[in-house]
């Protein structure tokens, strides 16, 4: 108390707010570790000596760190460094409060100076574990394997038989499991994560895949991944234009999010302008089409077994791809290009030697540049994803662009609600052959309900402007107790009519009736899921 | 009146013994209400920083008002950024359903926060907007903005007055949201004056209605040094909804990195 009014009458008396030998401090531990790292990071950001000082209280000693004794000039000049450090800081007016460690000097001494380190790109040495054995950092990068398996039960029930009479239940089982293991303190790790399908009725569908089998090595500021890998680019949420790297496996959800693993090379840099990954993909992997018992495919066939390139090497080609991604501000965006044979087929008819009408996939060797953009502001988030593709003889460029808005506290409070709205536009327009989406409005919404199980529900809808063929899509989830869930999905397709049996290629190509071959094939599924 | 004395004794001697904090960071001396407050926060700040980085578990159970419950079991990796806001990275371990989901966040000291969310299913990072910052974590009755890092700038102070809360002294603060995105009109704050730990804060609603009282148990001092609570309850006085932290196995200093530990890169490889 009487210091404190000692101080008062000093500031009243001085009318100087500034003691002439002041000093700023920025901290006080208990530590002089503890200390002497704050006061590294300290130095650093004011780019200024800092010193830890001694000082003893209520018969403990205290690391207090701060500047050294300052004239009313340095000390606005430090402060205003610390103010555009945004370092916390308080004044000690000179030496009134100071009391000395026992058998110290009459005034507090500096028990340690610390200089700025200069900038390195290795972190400065405040980030290192305090040398004074502290065991937890092993911990903390501790070696762990963990082993999860995922059993699902998936009933798929059609509105209609097929267009050959396919039957309209479709029963199968999937297990996925996911083992992973670090070690050499959080440096190295294996991922193994493989996945099997077994269907009721589609022999395509029954399927085993390497999802993911790589070893990685994590420096400070670089990843390197070699094996078997799954990589997802972009932002928008209905149409992946600029996701390249990985194949899909379209015989498991004909919305193309399930991905088959690619064997690569991948070498992630991070740096002050972003984070640059570079790609190396050796060993091409076949799109996965559904079989003639299974649904959800074209009127025609697709001959998996024959399916030729348009590279000598086949699908022994090696390809390469590499992206950029950088954040300024409220704005990420990645600037990507690849090269290699296309992830999309061409499907070329053909004849069997029996005189059967089959597609077969061709796959060209292409170049693709891709921008991804995605802004945030405020709830909103805008995103464009563009491609400009080598194509299958034209060059051909398409964009997607739209936005999501996350709308909070719906209906009591609790549940969120997202909208997306997306536009989608092929500049082949008609003559897009690899995707339905050539000039398409996508709207959906997304509920999240934030009870106890996890509920959430997505509805959407993707509408043909030109064709007014359309897609309505269902989705819903909700856990049963700790470790079940079960998931409901469906499909209307309609505003196309049905294929013409009588010249199977012209329907199949026909611009304004490509939907054709899914329209009897409306469906509703249940999976039951049990995690272990 | 002696026995008075008594009482005060035994109130006021618990407190006098635990070791006092650097007695100058925090001097209310002459200072509004306003600049008290403020004052107050910021030795908080600053008491509470200076370990580098942090990691701990989490293990978080919901309660419904009917007695329902749910587990949910996270780590937090948190690193000090001194001249913006801290980092955070949360991963979920159970429900299993939703085990390796993980969220990066950079709280910022003026700007909105960045938030990405880690979809282990498509191997996806997705940006999300931090207007969800209002909206439930993990359908819990903590809101996002609750427990990302709470920097001094984002709110306006007001020292309201000092009283003991369960025989505790304590300063109690307003402290008012400067973002709109907040799904709080303000926050009533009770710090203990021994420590400047947080005891209790009341949330009320945009309506200005009290809506949530969170209570802090259970402090330990690690590393000679950081105030860490160990329990919180939340009470959603609205519904009857709450929910219980459990905080354990604190580490400080463990050295992780900004780069390595806490971009879009690690979050692609959370385990």
């Amino acid at each position: 108390m009487r210091r404190r009014l000692f101080a008062l009458i000093i500031m009243v008396a001085c009318a100087v707010p500034v003691h002439a030998a002041d000093r700023i401090a920025f901290g006080s531990f208990k530590t002089s570790d503890n200390a002497t790292n704050w006061a590294a990071r300290v130095a650093q950001l004011m780019q200024a000596d800092i010193d830890v000082v001694a000082i003893a209280k209520s018969g403990e000693t205290w690391y207090r760190v701060t500047s050294g004794a300052l004239d009313a000039t340095a000390y606005a000049d430090m402060e205003r460094r610390a103010n555009l450090s945004g370092i916390r800081y308080w004044r000690l007016r000179g030496e009134i409060d100071a009391v000395p460690v026992p058998g110290a000097a009459r005034n507090p001494q500096a028990l340690a100076r610390i200089r700025p380190a200069a900038r390195a790109s290795e972190p400065p040495a405040s980030h290192a574990p305090p040398a004074s054995g502290v065991a937890s950092a092993v911990d903390a990068r501790a070696a762990i394997s963990s082993l999860d398996l995922d059993l699902g039960l998936q009933a798929r029930t059609y509105a209609e038989s097929g267009l050959d009479g396919q039957s309209r239940f479709q029963p199968s089982f999937s297990a996925s499991l996911d083992y992973y293991r670090r070690w050499d303190q959080g440096r190295q790790s294996l991922t193994f994560s493989p996945f099997v399908r077994l269907d009721g009725e589609d022999d395509e569908r029954s399927h085993f895949d390497l999802r993911e089998l790589y070893w990685s090595r994590v420096g400070n500021d670089w990843d390197l991944h070699l094996g078997v890998k799954q990589v997802f680019w972009g932002v928008t949420e209905f149409k992946h234009l600029v996701d390249i790297v990985n194949q899909t496996d379209l015989v498991e959800n004909i919305d193309g999010e399930d991905k088959l693993g690619q064997p690569m090379a991948h070498l992630s840099v991070i740096r002050d302008w972003g984070i640059v990954d570079l790609y190396l993909l050796v060993g091409f992997r076949e799109r996965t089409f559904p079989g003639s018992d299974g649904r959800l495919r074209l009127s025609v066939p697709i001959d998996t077994d024959r399916a030729s390139y348009a590279s000598a090497a086949g699908r022994n080609r090696i390809d390469a791809a590499i992206r950029w991604t950088h954040n300024i501000g409220p704005v990420e965006f990645g600037l990507s290009h690849f090269s290699g044979t296309s992830r999309d087929p061409e499907l070329r008819a053909a004849l069997t030697p029996s005189g059967t009408l089959v597609l077969r996939p061709h796959y060209s060797v292409v170049d693709q540049t891709g921008l991804d953009v995605q802004a945030i502001l405020g709830d909103w988030a805008l995103k464009v994803e563009a491609i400009s593709n080598s194509g299958f003889g034209d060059r051909y460029n398409a964009i997607n662009f739209g936005f999501e808005r996350t709308l909070v506290g719906i209906m009591g409070g609790r549940a969120d609600l997202g909208v997306v709205a997306e536009y989608m536009f092929d500049d082949r327009n008609d003559a897009a052959v690899t995707t339905l989406y050539e000039h398409d409005l996508a709207l959906g919404t997304r509920w999240s309900l934030n009870d106890l199980a996890d509920t959430q529900a997505l509805l959407g809808v993707i509408w043909d402007v030109k064709t007014h063929e359309y897609v309505f899509k269902v989705e819903g989830s909700r856990r049963l107790g700790e470790t079940w869930t079960l998931l409901l999905e469906g499909r209307i397709f309609g505003g196309a009519h049905e294929p013409d049996s009588g010249a199977p290629l012209r329907s199949l190509f026909d611009a304004d009736n490509k939907s054709a071959s899914l329209q009897r094939d409306d469906f509703l599924q249940l999976e039951l899921t049990r995690y272990f | 009146m002696r026995n008075g004395l008594l009482v005060t004794c035994l109130l006021v001697l618990p407190w006098t013994s635990v070791a006092a904090r650097d007695p100058d960071d925090l001097d209310l001396a002459g200072l509004s209400p306003r600049e008290s407050g403020l004052a107050i926060f910021e030795a908080a700040d600053r008491r509470a920083s200076g370990y580098a980085d942090m990691q701990v578990e989490l293990e978080m159970i919901l309660r419904s008002s009917r007695g329902a419950e749910s587990h949910r079991q996270l780590r937090i990796k948190q690193l000090e950024v001194p001249d913006d806001g801290d980092k955070l990275l949360v991963i979920f371990d159970t429900p299993k359903p939703i085990k390796g989901t993980a969220l990066l966040s950079f709280s910022h000291k003026m700007e909105a926060d960045d938030q990405w969310l880690y979809l282990p299913a498509m191997k996806r990072v997705k940006k999300i907007t931090s207007r969800n910052k209002s909206g439930p974590f993990l359908s819990s009755e903590f809101a996002y903005e609750d427990l990302t890092a709470q920097e001094v700038e984002k709110f306006t102070y007001r020292l309201l007055r000092t009283e003991p809360l369960d025989a505790v002294p304590c300063y109690v603060v307003e402290r008012t949201p400067l973002d709109g995105y907040s799904g709080y009109a303000r926050q009533v704050v009770w710090l203990d004056l021994a420590e400047l730990r947080v005891q209790q804060i009341e949330y009320y609603d945009r309506r200005n209605g009290l809506y949530k009282v969170l209570a802090i148990h259970d402090y330990v001092e690690y590393e000679n040094q950081f105030w860490k609570a160990g329990r919180m309850f939340m009470t959603n006085h609205q519904t009857g909804k709450t929910t219980e932290l459990l905080w354990r196995n604190y580490q400080f200093g463990t050295g992780l990195m900004d780069e390595r530990d806490f971009s879009t890169n690690s979050l692609l490889r959370v385990r």
